[in-house]
C-alpha cells in the first residue's frame, strides 16, 4: 500500500516535474523573443537616427535649391527687356513651379510635425470628392505632361458627383502624396488613374494608380518608415523627403481608415484608402451622451 | 470653461481652465497636474513604446508622456509641483500577437515613466474589461469617470 502511494507520487512528481521544465523552457522561449525585438528594436533606432540626418540634407536640396532658383528668376524678370513678354511668362512658370514644390513640401513637413506635437485635430465638412480629386489631378498636370502620362479619372460611386463627410484636409494630404509618389515613380508614357466610389460598407475608397517599376516585398516592408526613401542615392531622380507615407499612415490612422498596396515589380502599384464617413457632428465638442456614460459617477 | 475632445494619440495642456473628455479601451490617458498653479495637461496613448519607424507621436507611450511633462514644464509648472492620474488601459480588445496585453503594458509604461520622473500617481482608475469616459477639469484636477460596456472605445 504504501509503496504504491509512493509510486502514484512519483509519477504525480514526474508530471509535475516535466510540466515545469515545459513552463520554464516557454518562459526562456518567451525571454529569447523579446530579446530579438529588443535586438531589432535597436537597430531600427539606430537607423532612424541615420535616416534623420539624411532627412537634414534632403531638406537642405529641397528647400534651399527651389529658394535659390525663385530667387534668381524673379530676379531675372526684374531684369529682363520690356518687350520680351515670352521669356517673362516663361520664368514666371518656372517659379510657380519651384513654389508649388515648396508648398507640397511645406505642408508636409508641418503636417509632420503637428502629429509628432499630437496636436491633430478632425476639421470635418461634406467633401465633394469629384472636386477634390479632379483639382488634385489639376495640380499635377505639369509633372503629368513632362513624364507624357494618361491621367485617367474614375467615379465608379452611384452618387455623381460624390458627397462624403470627412476631414478633406488631410484627405487631400494623403492623396496628393500617393499621386505625387505614382507620377514620380512612374515610367513615361504610361498611365496613372484615381478610381474612387464607396463600397458595400459605405466606405470611401480611392485607388490609386501606377504602371512604374512596381515595389518589392522587401521593400514594402519599410515604406512607412519616417525619413525613409527607397532611393537615398545622390543622384536619385526622386525628389521628396521621404514623409509622405509615414504622414499618410498617421493620418488615415486618425481617420481611423485603412491603407493597403498591392504591387507587382515590373507592372505597377496600386495604393488603396479605404476610410469610414466621419462621425463628428461639427468641430465643437457636443455633450448629450453624458447622461449614457454616467449612470454611476465616481470622482477621482 | 473652454472644452475640448480627445482624439488618440493627442495631447492637450492649458493654462486656462478647460474641461477634456476622452474615451479610453486598452489606451492609457495620463493626467498631469499643478496643484499650486491650477494648471493641467493630458495625453491618450494606444500603444506602450515607439516602434521606431513610424512618425515619433503621443500614439506611444514613451513619447506622450515625455512630451506631456516637457509642455506643463513650458506652461511654466515645475516638475515638482505635478502629480499624475491615470486611466485607461483594460483588455477591450483580445489578446495582441506579441503575447502581452496592450492594456496592461500602457499602464505599466505609466507606471514606470512617472516613478521614474519622480511624479507621484495620487488617483486611478486601469485596467478591467471596460471601456471608460472621462472628464478632466485642468484647473481643479478633479477626474470624473464613466464605464461604457459598448465596443465603441479603443
Amino acid at each position: 500500500m504504501e509503496n504504491q502511494t509512493s509510486n502514484i507520487s512519483d509519477d504525480v512528481l514526474l508530471t509535475e516535474l516535466s510540466r515545469r521544465i515545459e513552463r520554464y523552457k516557454n518562459a526562456v522561449d518567451n525571454l529569447n523573443s523579446m530579446n530579438k525585438q529588443l535586438l531589432e528594436l535597436n537597430q531600427k533606432l539606430a537607423e532612424s537616427e541615420a535616416m534623420k540626418s539624411h532627412f537634414i540634407s534632403n531638406i537642405t536640396n529641397e528647400i534651399i535649391n527651389p529658394f535659390a532658383s525663385i530667387l534668381g528668376l524673379s530676379k531675372n524678370i526684374t531684369e529682363c527687356p520690356d518687350n520680351d513678354v515670352e521669356r517673362m511668362k516663361r520664368m514666371a512658370a518656372m517659379i510657380n513651379r519651384e513654389a508649388f514644390n515648396l508648398d507640397f513640401q511645406f505642408k508636409n513637413i508641418f503636417a509632420a510635425a503637428e502629429i509628432e506635437a499630437g496636436a491633430i485635430q478632425p476639421i470635418v465638412s461634406v467633401v465633394n470628392i469629384d472636386e477634390l480629386i479632379s483639382s488634385l489631378m489639376d495640380q499635377y498636370t505639369r509633372e503629368i505632361e513632362r513624364k507624357r502620362l494618361r491621367r485617367v479619372i474614375t467615379n465608379l460611386d452611384s452618387q455623381k458627383p460624390l458627397l462624403f463627410r470627412t476631414d478633406g484636409d488631410k484627405l487631400t494630404i494623403v492623396l496628393s502624396n500617393l499621386l505625387c509618389n505614382a507620377i514620380n515613380f512612374n515610367r513615361p508614357d504610361r498611365k496613372v488613374e484615381i478610381q474612387y466610389g464607396r463600397n458595400e460598407a459605405g466606405e470611401l475608397v480611392v485607388k490609386v494608380i501606377d504602371e512604374g517599376l512596381g515595389i518589392s516585398m522587401e521593400n514594402q516592408k519599410i515604406i512607412y518608415d519616417r525619413f525613409r526613401r527607397l532611393d537615398n542615392g545622390i543622384n536619385s531622380i526622386n525628389r521628396g523627403h521621404g514623409l509622405g507615407l509615414s504622414i499618410n499612415k498617421a493620418y488615415i490612422d486618425f481617420l481611423e481608415g485603412r491603407l493597403e498596396l498591392e504591387s507587382k515589380e515590373n507592372e505597377g502599384t496600386t495604393f488603396t484608402v479605404t476610410i469610414p464617413e466621419s462621425q463628428v457632428e461639427s468641430n465643437d465638442y457636443s455633450d448629450e451622451a453624458n447622461e449614457v456614460f454616467f449612470g454611476g459617477e465616481e470622482i477621482f | 470653461m473652454t472644452r475640448h475632445f480627445l482624439y488618440p494619440s493627442t495631447m492637450f495642456a492649458s493654462q486656462q481652465p478647460a474641461e477634456v473628455t476622452t474615451i479610453l479601451g486598452s489606451c492609457v490617458a495620463v493626467c498631469l497636474w499643478d496643484k499650486y498653479l491650477g494648471i493641467g495637461g493630458i495625453n491618450h496613448y494606444m500603444l506602450p513604446t515607439w516602434n521606431g519607424m513610424e512618425l515619433a507621436s503621443p500614439k506611444y507611450g514613451n513619447i506622450a508622456i515625455e512630451r506631456l511633462i516637457e509642455r506643463m514644464m513650458q506652461l511654466g509648472c515645475p516638475k515638482n509641483n505635478l502629480v499624475a492620474k491615470i486611466f485607461g488601459g483594460g483588455e477591450v480588445i483580445s489578446v495582441s500577437s506579441s503575447g502581452m496585453h496592450i492594456g496592461e503594458r500602457n499602464i505599466m509604461v505609466a507606471e514606470e515613466m512617472l516613478s521614474a520622473k519622480n511624479i507621484p500617481i495620487i488617483g486611478r482608475s486601469t485596467g478591467g474589461n471596460n471601456g471608460r469616459k472621462i472628464i478632466f477639469n485642468t484647473h481643479t484636477g478633479e477626474v470624473l469617470q464613466g464605464y461604457i460596456k459598448s465596443n465603441l472605445s479603443r
